[in-house]
């Protein structure tokens, strides 16, 4: 049987061996790792229950300003514009730009601002003796105008955020937990753990730790696994034979695809099975939720296999494996890259590794159900549409209509064996 | 002496323009994209050697793990065999080239860098290179000893995915340590680097002989 020739191709590869044991480090160097101890439920009258950010207009406005108002007379601006930070220096134009919403939120002018000298950059320091201490920054006095509303506030941040660049501190995206943080008060923490129990029945935010961890390679490493089978027969110099077969290129295609995807999915389900025993271990006596994990990796993880591997057959068939490699890479690189400024719930439409590296912040996960459910719908269906795109060109090469590397068509052959 | 400097321009001629390029473009793609993803102008000395570990240092996978891909066409490998000069001869030359290109990409980045004021010193060349010549080093081992170039693709980038995790367990052979003050590091990278050359080369040899 085909399916079964491909699978064992697949699972005697080297590439597939790298791949599996891949799969079992992350899972005991990262998941099992983060798993050796269970949450403890919160108890009253701690200090510090860590911080959390809230949409504060009070706490947040002055902040915000005194930030860009450093930053401007620094003359450089922090941006996270993909993933990585990037410091920002505005051209006099932009800057002109700037000063007139620092005028505006501030009550400092742009010539004060221009003409100010002895700026300081506050923060926290470290004082001979090795304490720390926090230095005021010294900076023009701000006044802010009283008929400032929050709404128009917020539009004068976005448009900052558009002259830097995007991707700064005051971006809808990250000026309410740069600028608006406050202490975690006791029932703050244990509503949050509340949800954590009854919730997520503990296994679901577990669930989406471990599809996190997992997810992060399971984006790339597919690709490696499906150039191999795709290259096998170059290799062995078996594509003449192979063409000359009966059975039609997109069974061929369609077996090869879906045999990758089984084999690969074999550590995948593997790692599932002890990560659900680890978490019914960790919280005995609770009522969990089991099928959870196993829900969450098939419509996480799966995906992301399928539309590496369909990258993979794709381009090795279009180009060459070299090409499938480079591409997947650059994109789940930037993808990877774009979620370093947070690696909770920042979920697009189209993000390819899905980042909720927490077991908390359900809310903020569950904020963007709609784009989780596009995104893995989207991937799926794009995976497919990639896999019968390579069936259909695997079918011309049969044909002879398209030859060779990389991607050269034969028009006028083309031509005349279409009219015929 | 002439005919074999003859002979090493011609392989050198033939290895650049039909075996580099492609790895060289891509290697210039990733050199462009960098500022796009990065700042590069007005860092100081830790922000700095950020691009250059973070991105850069996948220009050695780029440029070093290719040198046995030619040999992946069995067909080449046919003819390769049937020549008189040593096949490891040529791959010694390819690397040669290569580590030449990365050291040229990474010196040019590098003094762009310093051109936009930013805190960058010939360390920042040396751990950029060394971290790059790392991964390329891992890749070029394991695609020789499996004859496999994406087994070293894979591999070297399984490397680099490690250290965004395992920073301590990684110890003197951690990619990054620049961005985060150490400069250590970088020895363990150049020697190691040199190790796993040279062991690649000589366990190649052997298998060859036998």
């Amino acid at each position: 049987m085909l399916f079964l020739k491909e699978c064992k191709k697949v699972l005697f590869s080297l590439t597939f061996f790298v791949y599996f044991i891949t799969v079992l480090a992350i899972y005991l160097t990262q998941f099992q790792y983060d798993g050796r101890e269970a949450l403890e439920r919160p108890v009253p009258g701690y200090n510090d229950y860590g911080m959390v950010a809230k949409e504060i207009p009070e706490i947040m406005m002055p902040a915000a300003v005194e930030s860009l108002v450093c930053e401007y007379l620094s003359g450089s601006f922090t941006a996270y514009p993909y993933g990585f930070v990037k410091y920002v220096k505005l051209t006099e134009n932009k800057k002109m730009q700037l000063a007139k919403i620092i005028s505006e939120v501030s009550g400092i002018t742009a010539q004060e601002l221009d003409s100010f000298e002895g700026f300081e950059q506050g923060g926290y320091y470290m004082d001979e003796n090795g304490y720390l201490f926090y230095q005021e920054p010294v900076i023009p006095k701000i006044t802010m105008p009283e008929n400032l509303t929050y709404e128009h506030f917020r539009e004068l941040m976005k448009e900052a955020d558009r002259i830097i660049g995007g991707g700064s501190k005051y971006s809808d995206e990250f000026i309410v937990g740069n600028f608006s943080l406050v202490p975690k008060t006791y029932e703050d923490a244990l509503a949050e753990y509340e949800q954590f129990i009854n919730e997520d029945k503990i296994t679901t935010a577990y669930a989406r730790l471990y599809c996190d961890y997992l997810g992060i390679d399971l984006a790339i490493l597919p690709v490696f696994v499906a150039v191999a089978l795709a290259n096998l027969d170059k290799r062995s110099r078996m594509e003449q034979l192979a063409y000359a077969r009966k059975i039609s290129s997109t069974k061929l295609i369609f077996t090869r695809f879906f045999a990758l995807i089984s084999v690969m999915m074999i550590p995948v389900v593997l790692t599932t099975v002890l990560a659900g025993n680890l978490v019914n271990n960790l919280y005995p006596g609770y009522a969990v939720d089991s099928f959870a994990i196993y829900r969450y990796m098939i419509g996480w993880l799966v995906p992301n296999i399928m539309v590496a591997s369909a990258v993979g057959m794709l381009l090795t068939e279009i180009s060459s494996g070299l090409l499938a490699i480079f591409a997947q890479g650059a994109w789940w690189l930037t993808s990877i890259f774009a979620a370093t400024g947070g690696l909770t719930g920042r979920i697009g439409r189209f993000t390819l590794v899905m980042r909720h590296n927490n077991l908390m912040k359900r809310d903020v996960f569950y904020a963007q159900w709609e784009n989780v459910v596009f995104n893995r719908t989207f991937y799926t269906v794009i995976s497919i549409a990639g896999v019968a795109l390579t069936a259909l060109i695997y079918e011309q090469k049969r044909r002879g209509r398209i030859n060779g590397l990389p991607f050269q068509i034969d028009l006028q052959n083309f031509k005349r064996q279409s009219k015929a | 002496m002439d005919c074999r400097f003859r002979s090493i321009f011609k392989i050198l001629n033939v290895n650049l323009k039909h075996n580099f390029l492609p790895h060289l473009f891509i290697s210039l793609v990733i050199v462009f994209f960098t500022p796009a993803l990065f700042g590069i102008a007005s860092l100081n000395a830790r922000e700095a050697a950020q691009p250059l570990e973070r991105l850069l240092s996948l220009v050695g996978i780029v440029l070093l793990v290719p040198i046995f891909l030619p040999e992946q066409n069995e067909n080449i490998r046919d003819l390769i065999r049937s020549k008189r000069t040593d096949y490891l001869a040529v791959c010694m030359l390819r690397l040669l080239y290569s580590v030449f290109f990365l050291a040229a990409i990474i010196g040019v980045f590098t003094w762009i860098m310093q051109c936009r004021e930013s805190e960058v010193t010939i360390r920042h060349f040396v751990g950029g290179f060394a971290s790059a010549l790392f991964l390329g080093s891992l890749g070029i081992f394991f695609a020789g000893l499996c004859q496999n170039t994406i087994i070293g693709y894979m591999l070297s980038l399984i490397y680099y995915i490690a250290n965004f995790a395992l920073k301590d367990e990684l110890k003197g052979f951690y990619l990054f340590s620049m961005s985060a003050g150490s400069f250590t590091e970088k020895y363990w990278l150049l020697g190691g680097s040199v190790f796993v050359l040279a062991i690649t080369f000589v366990l190649l040899k052997y298998i060859r002989n036998s």
